[in-house]
């Protein structure tokens, strides 16, 4: 159980931030949490991403320098890819809260089950 | 040779670009994105003669797939890059005179950005790439969708863009479980070493690439955003919303189904979705009074269709199912720059209000009349031979369950065609009363919309024009193994 943990840990915390922001998203109401909860299920799809390319007691990929054992260098491309999606996720954030902001002005309120005239 | 690259770099260096041509007066961006999709079509159609016989691969950065980022100009790639060159150009001729109100440096810009991502999301042979890219597309729809920064356009964009984000996310967690078992972004590295592993560990990414891209595509259940969105955005983003938009976002679920997963084994139960997304807005359609809604509601309703002739997989059924896209892009496009003006006029979204409009509007109401008879499919349209297409697709592979799908879907199409002739109706036969101040769209949205019209009647009565590339587009699609040898070697 133990040996399960440790090595999975890092796969329970990225699918235990997926669930609770997804969780969030589907059950609140007020915007700025649902805001949030992006925000959470971004950080746990970052995660995931990174423990996908992480070995044990890995240290970063540098070729030119003698001393780092190339057996410990973890896989670079899931870096790569998280710093574009953490670029994707800060835009897609910002642009939620300028709506959130737009929004507030118009109804007076962040309570999404008040706003229906879209039928939701 | 033209290099595939220019077909992103161009309007992509462009649209950044807009800020600084905005210095030089307030009117220079607007002729940015035409200049820019003007180019896009031209190279475009340059390099579709040499794509017939042979996919253009472009590798990035000097080295070999599948090490690096590549584009991989197809059959199919092609097509959808004059189809999105095309419809944007037209759309951006419309936007000159149309885009009046608000920041339309910012409009054109993040216009160029939308389809700038649509033409990356074709062109791109890396899975991740195309996931970038698609979040281009996304993050400027969702921006241009609340344009107008009224209540309807803010809160739908809200909506979309919280619907959105879910589903680019499950897309990346499907990314990230196909890297951790292949160790490869490739498209076709992937394609080719997908067999090697057990079926069930594909499965939990496939599942989760095609609801993330389904999101976008507006497959059933997944549409909730669409017709608010479509509805709420200026009548120009709806038409490229509807017509480009979702089309892109099929194409990817098709990509993935087809050519990395090769999945046969569940292309049945895309076809019954296919038929219930098809039932589904259709029957919405037909109880909206809003001229937009009801329009947003129809095209979940074509691309039900789309996705049930794709799922055929038939030689027949694919070049149906790409012919029906082509159609619906350029009937779906004019239906929405028609009605932006009829609502314009009217200051009324009710079907309504559009009493008698016939007579004060005679060409803008000509152009509906023809979009919406071609999306119903009358000859002589470009809508009778795309649906023709896909009937007898489904009627050729002898099996009753395609039989009967194909039987459902006529009835959606009787349904179609029940709330378009009313609308038609309503156009011409209806309300005596006269309208003052009600005139004409101007000539800078009646030329494109003709064009369209041209286009329309022009295909539909000689659709061999396009049989050669959706046939070769169709052959690309369904056979995997020589996509795989093209990129690979």
């Amino acid at each position: 159980m133990m040996s399960f943990l440790t090595d999975y840990i890092y796969y329970i915390g990225a699918f235990g931030l997926i669930l609770i922001g997804l969780y969030i998203i589907l059950v609140k109401h007020n915007l700025i949490k649902v805001i949030i909860g992006l925000g959470i299920l971004d950080t746990g799809v970052n995660l995931f991403l990174i423990s996908v390319g992480y070995i044990t007691k890995g240290t970063a990929p540098i070729f030119s320098r003698p001393e780092i054992n190339s057996e410990h260098m973890v896989d670079p491309v899931p870096q790569a890819l998280v710093l574009t999606a953490i670029v994707i996720g800060v835009a897609v954030l910002a642009l939620a809260l300028s709506l959130a902001i737009r929004l507030y002005q118009h109804y007076g309120t962040l309570n999404l089950s008040k706003i229906r005239e879209q039928k939701w | 040779m033209v290099n595939p690259i220019l077909l992103i770099a161009l309007p992509l260096g462009l649209a950044f670009a807009i800020p600084l041509f905005a210095l030089f007066g307030k009117a220079a961006p607007k002729y940015i994105p035409p200049v820019a999709l003007a180019f896009n079509l031209v190279i475009s159609l340059l390099l579709l003669p040499k794509v017939l016989e042979n996919p253009v691969i472009v590798s990035i950065g000097g080295w070999q797939p599948p090490f690096c980022i590549n584009l991989v100009a197809g059959p199919v790639a092609i097509l959808f890059s004059i189809v999105i060159a095309l419809v944007g150009f037209l759309v951006s001729i419309y936007a000159l005179d149309y885009i009046k109100e608000g920041a339309t440096e910012k409009y054109h810009m993040l216009y160029l950005l939308l389809l700038t991502g649509a033409i990356g999301v074709v062109l791109t042979g890396d899975i991740f790439n195309l996931f970038v890219f698609f979040e281009i597309l996304c993050i400027s729809s969702y921006a241009l969708v609340a344009y107008m920064r009224d209540k309807a356009g803010i809160e739908s964009a809200v909506k979309y863009l919280i619907q959105g984000a879910v589903g680019s996310s499950l897309l990346l967690i499907g990314i990230g479980l196909l890297y951790g078992q292949f160790g490869t972004l490739n498209m076709a590295d992937i394609a080719q070493n997908i067999k090697s592993v057990s079926p069930i560990s594909v499965f939990v990414p496939m599942v989760l690439i095609i609801t993330g891209l389904g999101v976008e595509a507006a497959i059933f259940p997944l549409n909730a955003w669409l017709p608010d969105a479509h509805s709420s955005a200026p009548s120009s983003i709806s038409a490229i919303l509807s017509g480009i938009v979702i089309e892109v976002g099929l194409y990817a679920v098709v990509r993935v189904i087809f050519t990395i997963f090769g999945a046969s084994s569940i292309l049945l139960s895309l076809a019954l979705l296919g038929i219930l997304t098809l039932l589904v807005g259709e029957m919405c359609a037909f109880s909206q009074n809003n001229i937009k809604r009801m329009l947003a509601y129809s095209s979940i309703g074509q691309i039900g269709l789309i996705l049930f002739a794709l799922a055929i997989a038939t030689s027949y059924g694919v070049t149906g199912g790409l012919f029906q896209l082509v159609s619906h892009t350029l009937s779906k496009a004019l239906l929405f720059l028609a009605a932006g003006y009829m609502i314009y006029q009217t200051g009324s979204l009710q079907i309504s209000a559009l009493e008698g409009t016939g007579k004060k509007m005679p060409l803008t109401c000509l152009a509906f009349t023809i979009g919406a008879f071609s999306l119903i499919g009358l000859p002589p349209f470009i809508g009778f031979p795309s649906k023709f297409l896909i009937v007898r697709a489904a009627l050729a592979t002898k099996e009753t369950i395609f039989v009967v799908l194909i039987g459902l879907a006529l009835l959606g199409t009787v349904i179609e065609g029940a709330y378009f002739f009313r609308v038609v109706q309503v156009l011409y036969f209806k309300g005596e009363k006269p309208n003052p101040g009600r005139k004409e769209a101007p000539i800078a949205a009646l030329i494109p919309m003709f064009i369209f019209v041209a286009l329309i009647v022009v295909v539909g009565v000689y659709p061999k024009l396009v049989t050669d590339v959706l046939n070769s587009a169709a052959s690309e699609l369904l056979n995997r193994l020589d996509y795989i040898r093209s990129v690979l070697g």
